[in-house]
């Protein structure tokens, strides 16, 4: 059943797909434009342009720069359309690979690193894919939060003792974030966090020992 | 391949040209429509052997153009351009009889090589 905020989000998500749409197809043209002058240039003899070499580069560098773009807006796309069904069932693998694509630009700010665990095989949960996706997000912003000297942050959705688990894990590159749990559990972000994973039915734990924090779902 | 008879339909014009003219440096030429209607005036007027087709367009879908297509000229071999995110629609098509589908940005020695196939798989 949907309530006002799902509305809200379902809502937001349309728009989203419709303008990665549009943005799809810039894209496209101009891709059609620098191959056509790719082609052009193909046929073009070396004394008759003596640039040519300039030119090539260019268009390379201009046809790296959509593929880059084609990535983003399919990251965006998909993202977009979290809200289309919910709950639905997702491999919580493939939630934390986008997550890694979505949020790598606001941790690479901090001089984080942000990555996925080793896979093995398939982990489905029936949830709700915007909330799942938030409770990662305040997870990843917790360590990006806190850290002062940068790091690496792994997502490693597991199994341990047969409940569904995703760690987010932080390595520091210095010991200057030695301390880092105490700041965590008092955090606004912790207590959103802990209230998200309420929403969808599981808890979160934060191992100091292993520098990771632990959510918990129940398996369905 | 030379003599084939192309048919472009696409509501972004500057896509569609430019698409036409990369085709004629091939050696291929190839008309364009911009909505469904039109595209499917321009089939009665002189029937294509291929038409490429985007789904997503104003007024008559590519979908619908398909269906028209599939029903007056089953012949004609149908490649659909979808967006990035929407096979659903790629799946749909074929399941409606287009040839095959590919996502937008497009890959023009792709398209080449598909519009290759689909002349070869017709009797």
């Amino acid at each position: 059943m949907f309530g006002p905020k799902d509305n809200e989000v379902a809502f937001f998500g349309k728009i989203t797909a419709g303008i990665t749409h549009e943005i799809n197809n810039v894209l496209a043209i101009i891709k059609e434009s620098s191959g056509l002058l790719e082609d052009i240039l193909a046929v073009t003899g070396e004394d008759a342009f003596p640039h040519k070499d300039k030119f090539e580069t260019t268009l390379n560098r201009i046809l790296g720069q959509i593929q880059r773009g084609v990535s983003i807006t399919n990251n965006l796309n998909r993202f977009a359309h979290s809200p289309d069904h919910s709950p639905a069932r997702v491999d919580l693998n493939e939630v934390a690979e986008q997550m890694v694509l979505l949020v790598t630009r606001f941790a690479r700010l901090k001089n984080v690193g942000l990555e996925t665990g080793p896979q093995d095989g398939p982990l489905i949960i029936k949830t709700h894919p915007v909330s799942l996706q938030m409770a990662l997000f305040i997870s990843i912003e917790i360590f990006l939060d806190l850290t002062t000297s940068g790091g690496i942050i792994t997502l490693f959705p597991r199994k341990i003792q047969n409940k569904l688990v995703v760690g987010i894990h932080f390595e520091s590159k210095t010991s200057d974030d030695a301390d880092l749990f105490q700041p965590i559990l008092s955090s606004n972000r912790w207590a959103s966090l802990q209230e998200t994973m309420a929403y969808l039915g599981g808890t979160a734990q934060a191992d100091e020992s292993a520098s990771e924090i632990l959510l918990y779902f129940t398996e369905t | 391949m030379e003599n084939l008879k192309i048919l472009l339909v696409d509501d972004e014009k500057e896509f569609v040209t430019t698409l036409a003219e990369r085709l004629e440096l091939r050696g291929l030429q190839a008309r364009a429509a911009l909505n469904g209607e039109d595209a499917l005036h321009m089939i009665e007027a002189d029937t294509p052997q291929i038409v490429i087709l985007d789904v997503m367009m104003p007024g008559l879908g590519g979908l619908e153009v398909l269906k028209r297509i599939k029903a007056q000229h089953p012949q004609i071999a149908v490649i659909l351009l979808t967006g990035r995110g929407s096979t659903k629609e790629g799946i749909e098509g074929m399941q409606l009889g287009a040839f095959d589908y590919l996502m937008k940005p497009i890959n023009i020695d792709e398209l080449i090589k598909k519009m290759q196939e689909a002349i070869q798989s017709q009797p």
